[in-house]
């Protein structure tokens, strides 16, 4: 068993402006990966915004003073690097892994769009992504089977007003009425220097690196006050709840979430820990009671985990389609039935040495590129104020016990917090 | 006060681009290609046959894919729920894939399980139990998976497209892993009986992973034991005829809010001379960010999400495909679109300045790409698939750099075809007939399924 799961070197700075730098040298390979955390997700947004911390994502990759629109594509990848960013309720990331040759250029291109956005920003442009992320919610939402799962599950989980309420995809309805001056006001308040962290991973020296931050984001000015995002209860938000949809599916399918701690908490260790045993592989339990045994879910369709966010008591999710010939209730029943189990019994030695097998090989995968090294790094800084953090992951998952696991098991699979979300297909199913 | 620095900055000096020295041995009648990754906690095994879905014969579609997930039922040593415990608790599932030209069971554990490892995935793939009983159920579980992945818009779009290729009586003129029909009217004998025809060979075991702690003679012995089959006659490229007239094939789902395109026509094989310069023009036209249907369909016009051409090659048949969904109300100008780029290429071929982005997006990616164990050992399979030589990878840089626009542009010449290029549209069709037909892009056929 390793003592870290990070056993590459860390070393930060901090500029005079407020932007953290990290750098983790490794020169196994002439590649680097350069990764930027802005503190601000759709938590941030308040009503009537939904949707537009991921819009603006977008915006980020039209052009700025000194990049013409579409340049910042064109320059990554013709160099030889893929780019991409993604926004979720906690923040937003951007990252980009190139040749190290072209180090310098990733740096230059982020801090361009950093302290230089707004000036380009045109309302052509928001026109055409506005069009462009509706199109990505029709594709990843609207038009395919259960897609819409994560829209519904997020408001029977968090109530009015708590920050991960609603979906970061946001509404039509919110995309529709977004005007260019809050997109505006929203760069000059969150993508200041000192609401980011940016890492280098890989074929680079820390010197080097630090020295390139300074040229390249010292002349970024520290941002202002930045409005917190809403605190959210969940006082007062218990009793199950129950949402039945009709909709053009295959099959009956059921979901099981519920609140459980933020990611990073000892507690949250042990429910990822819990969602292996539960959903992960053939010898899980969910597969080896429900697929093989009762043979009322589908093989494939079983899953559960957890969705790592850090604000707020994260969601766990379970979910199963049925067989051919099941209810949906029937399916539902099971599903509940095991995981009552769980909760007022615990787990075996056997399981829980199988999920910290997978969850080790998992880790030790996911780390072996500098992308995801670069993105854990900007996780922790910005999550937990110190990078190095990043090194106790593992340990902690390998240190939850069977005891520690029940506790919390206990704790947050209770009947009365659950929210079950049911699919019933509007058509006969055609045996 | 901001100050940007106006100047983008110049490249550093490239360090050299290193793709591990392939080993290779001959063991127990079969074939073992490794890759050394010093130091690496993980290491990848993979137990490669020549059983892909190319071998089915017609009327068994999906038998491959069946007999991937059944040889997980249990073997003749233990159950399918001791299995599972076993192998999960080195680490590692068994990743089982089929794709035309092969049959690959693949683990990735840390360094010292891999021989326990190795020896699960001989105990699978050599001596699974496949009690009949098991393997009717696990393709019953198998055909409702397929009905309802069909459920999604882009299964039947893409099999529409397959046939009208290749025709339906052709075995890749029907879909890989075979459709929800197919699937159902399996007998378990079929899934043993291809288990027993194409299976027996020792095969080639792939072991990504630091070589200094793995006896790779030792986990051949393992993985090829009763491995005694001849190897079989791959067979050369299979004839490849092309369409002349243009046609828009109509796949209905009624209400559906986007369009899914699947536009296509035939290509060659895999280990085609103009495999370098045809891929590059597909990046040119399809491929990168900036590529011309991308910018047009999704940043000028907002259209889509994202539209990509590429060129899916296998080792005896190749095709080339546009993928997208847009927006229900402008599909007709979407396609007019999408078919006018697709005709610029093939008849003005490429700029020096989009073909500098493809020629390094490519090179970058292959180090940028090959980073895990597990990327690695799919980069020996590229090799062993296509018979191509160790220095393959390093090789493709160099050409991948040299690549001129004469070369790329006469490629996207000889192998694009917009005049005979397949349609198919899978969307709400009484929405979007009546556009398609006045695009006068082709004649508008409803599709048979």
């Amino acid at each position: 068993m390793s003592e870290t799961g990070y056993p590459w070197p860390i070393e930060t700075t901090r500029l005079a402006n407020g932007l953290r730098v990290i750098v983790s040298e490794d020169r196994s390979a002439p590649v680097v990966a350069v990764n930027l955390w802005y503190d601000v997700g759709s938590r941030h947004e308040p009503e009537g915004q939904t949707g537009f911390a991921h819009l603006f994502e977008h915006l980020m990759f039209e052009g700025s003073v000194n990049v013409p629109k579409t340049e910042h594509m064109r320059l990554v990848q013709g160099n030889g690097g893929s780019l991409n960013a993604t926004t979720n309720p906690d923040r937003t990331n951007y990252f980009e892994t190139l040749p190290a040759e072209h180090l310098e250029l990733a740096l230059w291109l982020e801090a361009d769009r950093m302290g230089g956005l707004v000036p380009a920003l045109v309302q052509e442009t928001l026109d055409n992504q506005r069009d462009v992320v509706k199109n990505e919610r029709r594709q990843r939402y609207e038009n395919v089977p259960y897609g819409d799962a994560w829209l519904r599950l997020l408001p029977l989980l968090y109530p009015p007003g708590h920050p991960y309420h609603h979906p970061t995809i946001g509404s039509m309805e919110d995309l529709n009425a977004a005007e260019l001056a809050t997109f505006q006001a929203f760069h000059r308040t969150y993508y200041v220097p000192d609401n980011a962290v940016l890492t280098v991973a890989g074929d680079a020296s820390p010197e080097d690196v630090f020295a390139l931050a300074e040229k390249y984001f010292g002349g970024l000015p520290a941002g202002g006050a930045r409005p917190p995002a809403p605190a959210g209860t969940l006082d007062g938000w218990a009793g199950p709840v129950s949402s039945v949809v009709t909709a053009d599916v295959p099959a009956p399918r059921v979901y099981l979430a519920h609140r459980t701690f933020p990611y990073g908490t000892p507690e949250y260790d042990a429910v990822t820990v819990l969602a292996t045993v539960l959903g992960n592989g053939r010898g899980s339990r969910l597969y080896r009671l429900l697929a093989d045994g009762a043979r009322v879910a589908l093989p494939d369709t079983i899953a559960a985990y957890g969705v790592d966010l850090a604000h707020a008591p994260a969601p766990l999710i379970i979910s199963a389609t049925a067989r051919p010939g099941v209810t949906a209730a029937r399916l539902g029943a099971a599903l509940a039935e095991v995981v009552d189990d769980i909760a007022a019994g615990g787990v075996t030695d056997e399981e829980l040495s199988r999920a910290k097998a997978l969850l080790e090989t998992d880790w030790w995968s996911m780390v072996s590129t500098v992308d995801s090294r670069a993105d854990l790094l900007s996780r922790y800084a910005t999550q937990f104020g110190d990078p190095a953090l990043v090194g106790t992951r593992l340990p902690g998952w390998l240190a939850v016990t069977r005891e520690s696991l029940a506790a919390v098991a206990r704790e947050v699979l209770r009947p009365e917090d659950r929210v079950t979300l049911v699919y019933e297909p509007s058509s006969e199913v055609l045996a | 006060m901001t100050t940007l620095v106006p100047e983008r900055p110049r490249p550093g000096t490239p360090r050299p681009y290193r793709f591990p020295t392939v080993v290779r041995r001959s063991v127990a009648g079969g074939e073992v290609v490794a890759a050394d990754l010093p130091g690496h906690p993980l290491a990848v095994a993979t137990l490669l046959l020549d059983a892909g879905a190319g071998r089915e014969s017609l009327g068994t579609e999906g038998v491959a894919e069946v007999l991937a997930k059944a040889i997980e039922e249990g073997t003749t040593a233990r159950s399918a729920a001791e299995y599972a415990v076993a192998l999960e608790s080195l680490g590692t599932d068994l990743a089982v894939s089929v794709d035309w030209d092969s049959f690959s069971a693949t683990v990735q554990v840390p360094v010292a399980s891999l021989p326990a490892a190795v020896e699960l995935v001989a105990e699978a793939v050599r001596r699974p139990r496949l009690d009949p009983g098991d393997v009717a159920r696990v393709r019953d579980d198998e055909a409702e998976s397929l009905r309802q992945h069909w459920a999604n818009p882009g299964p039947r779009a893409d099999a529409v497209l397959r046939a009208d290729l290749f025709g339906a009586g052709a075995r890749h003129g029907r879909p890989l892993s075979g459709d929800p029909l197919s699937v159902a009217g399996l007998a378990p004998e079929d899934v043993s009986g291809f288990h027993a025809a194409w299976c027996g060979t020792a095969g080639t075991l792939l072991v990504a992973g630091d070589l200094s702690r793995v006896d790779l003679d030792a986990l051949a012995a393992v993985a090829f034991a009763g491995g005694t089959t001849p190897a079989f006659e791959r067979g050369g490229p299979l004839p490849a005829e092309r369409r002349t007239t243009r046609r828009i094939v109509l796949v209905d789902r009624p209400g559906s809010v986007q369009s899914t395109l699947r536009l296509g026509h035939t290509a060659p094989h895999r280990a085609h001379p103009d495999y370098v310069p045809m891929t590059l023009g597909a990046i040119v036209l399809g491929g990168a960010f900036t590529s011309r249907l991308n910018h047009l369909l999704r940043e000028v016009r907002g259209y889509t999400y994202g539209i990509r051409a590429e060129y899916g090659l296998s080792r005896r048949f190749g095709r080339f495909v546009v993928s997208a969904g847009v927006q229900t109300a402008v599909t007709a100008a979407a396609l007019v679109d999408a078919v006018g780029e697709i005709a610029r290429t093939q008849e003005t071929g490429v700029t020096e300045p989009e073909l500098a982005v493809a020629r390094d997006w490519r090179a970058g990616q292959l180090s940028v790409g090959l980073q895990t164990p597990r990327a690695y050992a799919s980069a020996l399979s590229t090799l062993v698939v296509h018979d191509l030589p160790d220095d393959y990878h390093a090789r493709l840089r160099e050409s991948l750099l040299a690549a001129t626009v004469e070369e790329v542009s006469a490629a996207t010449a000889a192998h694009l075809t917009a005049e005979g290029i397949t349609l198919v549209v899978e969307g709400d069709a009484a929405a979007i007939r009546a556009d398609l037909e006045a695009t006068g892009l082709g004649e508008v056929v409803d599709a048979a399924v």
